[in-house]
């Protein structure tokens, strides 16, 4: 178990800079997921926390011994990689037990931890086999079980589950989390999937573009997200967000624009006039006769738990609000929805930043 | 499966089979005259399928029984009668395993360096040890004779060896490089994350994972160093002859000894077949299967 401290790191090739000016603590023990899109950064910080990609600015530290210029054998790390990653050759037995051999020990005590793993991660009937004999989801615990056997002082996942179908995935989810329970090693994760990033981190960092966009726990993104950017990307489905401004009418702060007229805490009425995005979260409405929010249905999906209303606003934009599956309502209906003021998120127009009162 | 109807199977199997016989007529043809007395190889229209079966010219070319002569008289002896080929098929043996056996180690070591390992210039080293096949051979034998004989290689096991192994090289780095290209990095990553040290990786990981590759750069630079005639032929004397130099001997100034050429030739079919044999049930397809999700 260790801390990793990021310190101003950056990363170019080429004249391609990557990851800009980064600079994060992760503290022992911490289970840290590392979110964004396709090509934000995330793996390549992860490949240099590693070793297997160099630093070109600022540097790396694991348990406050400065790594830039460590052999990735000599950090004590375990990854596991996207796409397993196994060694096909060997049979699951030696593949999980490679890191010990390589570290040159004793025989017995290789076996007795390659078997602990195996029981752990519930492969010992495959131990004797091949991994071209195995699923997806027994491959991916092989390679955890590689990691696994170690004692590493951090464990590095790759976007590890995104090759498996979406109900192994969820099993998946749950394992991972419960291993890092059982062994309590500061890990860190990454993906592109924010429901997986949601459920497992003890602290998100979320990229864009090779920087941080914000640092928090889940709930810190999903309730208080600093952006507009981290508001749509955290939550499913997607925010609403709506153009419009600020008005003061005396009395009531009330955000205007996109065909409605609702609410807002009378904190914000120092912001009147000001140009903004309102971001309503299609979870955080209710269905009220006369409400503000309200437009013709397009179409309504059923997810089995509740129902999601597509809805077009006046001027034409689209509004998803999420009902209890009680809630009636076809395609061509008028609907209205409320909100508490409360839970609109207030971002400038311009900037995408979050304006708090 | 693409569902097809039986008169199309029908037609491809045929067409199939044309092709195969296409191939295999002038090897069946060549082996006939093999077995042929002298008089009845020219009969025209050729006996292609009914004739009286000889073996004489396997008699004559290595002296009654197999294995006759060895080490004995290396000499080829020029005109009819005793040619006494034994000794000349075991050259060939020996220069075509060890020359293979050197190139297939040396190309294996350096193309995993070239397709692994960063250093200055290595897209260039690339293209340079392909430069060095541009050359017609011809253009290079004269120098390497004189090399050799400044080196005392001339005319030896040892001389033969080392042209064949070089003239393999750049084709087989090519060749080993791709197979080595086409393993995932992340595998090599991985174990050393694992801890393992860059030789280990190679020597327990992907070596094994390569095997395939290294038969069937094996079948290739054996095959060359079993049919090379040019560097034999100006790089030896009588210490030893590899089979294509010997063959030419059967064109003598009395006429040319095509029964014997034939079963010389035959005979020479046997160790090359029995060592694409041997390799070939490496060379099996999808040894990385399962290594990583694709």
């Amino acid at each position: 178990m260790a801390t990793v401290r990021f310190q101003g790191v950056g990363k170019s090739f080429g004249s391609i800079k990557v990851l800009k000016d980064l600079s994060l603590s992760i503290t022992d023990g911490e289970f840290v997921v590392l979110l964004g899109a396709s090509g934000c950064g995330k793996t390549t910080l992860l490949r240099m926390t590693a070793g297997l990609e160099t630093i070109s600015e600022g540097e790396i530290a694991i348990d406050g011994g400065v790594v830039n210029d460590v052999h990735p054998r000599d950090r004590n790390i375990a990854m596991v990689f996207q796409n397993y990653a196994l060694y096909p050759t060997m049979k699951v037995r030696d593949n999980i037990g490679f890191g010990l051999e390589a570290a040159k020990k004793p025989p017995g005590e290789v076996k007795a931890k390659v078997e602990e793993a195996a029981r752990i991660l519930n492969i010992t009937e495959f131990l004797d086999r091949k991994p071209a004999e195995l699923s997806g989801g027994q491959r991916q615990r092989v390679a955890m079980g590689r990691a696994m056997v170690r004692d590493a002082k951090v464990f590095l996942f790759d976007e590890p589950l995104s090759n498996l179908d979406a109900k192994l995935r969820a099993h998946m989810r749950v394992e991972i989390r419960q291993l890092h329970n059982r062994l309590g090693a500061t890990t860190i994760y990454v993906t592109h999937d924010q429901i997986e990033a949601m459920t497992m981190a003890d602290k998100i960092v979320l990229m864009q573009d090779g920087s941080i966009v914000q640092v928090g726990t889940p709930d810190d993104l999903y309730d208080r997200p600093n952006c507009r950017f981290v508001a749509e990307f955290i939550g499913t489905p997607a925010i609403n967000c709506l153009t419009g401004e600020i008005v003061w009418d005396g009395e009531t702060t009330h955000f205007s624009g996109a065909g409605m007229k609702f609410l807002l805490t009378p904190e914000y009425k120092i912001h009147a006039g000001k140009s903004v995005t309102c971001g309503i979260r299609p979870n955080d409405v209710t269905q009220a006769s006369g409400g503000p929010i309200h437009g013709k249905l397009l179409i309504v999906e059923k997810t089995g738990a509740d129902l999601q209303f597509h809805l077009s606003s006046d001027d034409g934009s689209e509004f998803v609000a999420v009902a209890p599956r009680s809630t009636p309502g076809t395609a061509g209906d008028n609907m209205s929805f409320s909100v508490d003021p409360l839970k609109v998120h207030v971002f400038d127009q311009a900037s995408g930043k979050r304006i708090d009162v | 499966m693409i569902v097809q109807s039986k008169s199309s199977r029908t037609i491809r199997t045929l067409l199939g089979w044309a092709v195969v016989a296409l191939f295999a007529f002038p090897l069946y043809y060549w082996l006939t005259i093999a077995f042929k007395d002298g008089r009845e190889i020219f009969n025209y229209p050729p006996d292609v399928w009914f004739f009286s079966p000889t073996i004489r010219n396997f008699e004559e070319v290595f002296g009654i029984s197999l294995g006759f002569g060895f080490g004995e008289q290396r000499e080829v002896l020029p005109g009819g009668g005793n040619w006494r080929m034994g000794p000349r098929l075991w050259d060939s043996i020996v220069v075509a395993i060890f020359s293979t056996v050197l190139s297939v180690s040396i190309a294996t070591l350096a193309s995993y360096a070239l397709s692994r390992m960063n250093f200055a210039g290595r897209h260039h080293f690339v293209s340079w040890i392909l430069s060095t096949r541009m050359m017609p051979p011809v253009a290079v034998a004269i120098p390497v004779f004189f090399i050799y004989k400044e080196l005392s290689l001339l005319d030896t096991y040892t001389g033969v060896i080392l042209i064949h192994a070089l003239m393999n090289l750049p084709l087989a780095v090519l060749l080993m490089k791709s197979f080595f290209d086409d393993i995932p990095k992340e595998i090599d990553e991985s174990a050393m994350v694992d801890g393992a040290s860059r030789w280990l990786i190679f020597r327990r990981i992907i070596l094994p994972m390569v095997r395939g590759g290294m038969a069937a750069t094996a079948v290739l630079c054996f095959i060359f160093s079993w049919t090379e005639f040019l560097f034999v032929l100006t790089l030896t004397q009588t210490g030893l002859k590899t089979v294509p130099v010997v063959s030419s001997t059967f064109v003598t100034s009395t006429g040319t000894a095509w029964g014997n050429m034939a079963a010389l030739g035959a005979a020479a079919m046997i160790p090359a077949f029995l060592f694409i044999l041997l390799v070939q049930r490496h060379l099996v397809r999808g040894l990385t299967l399962g290594s990583i999700k694709q």
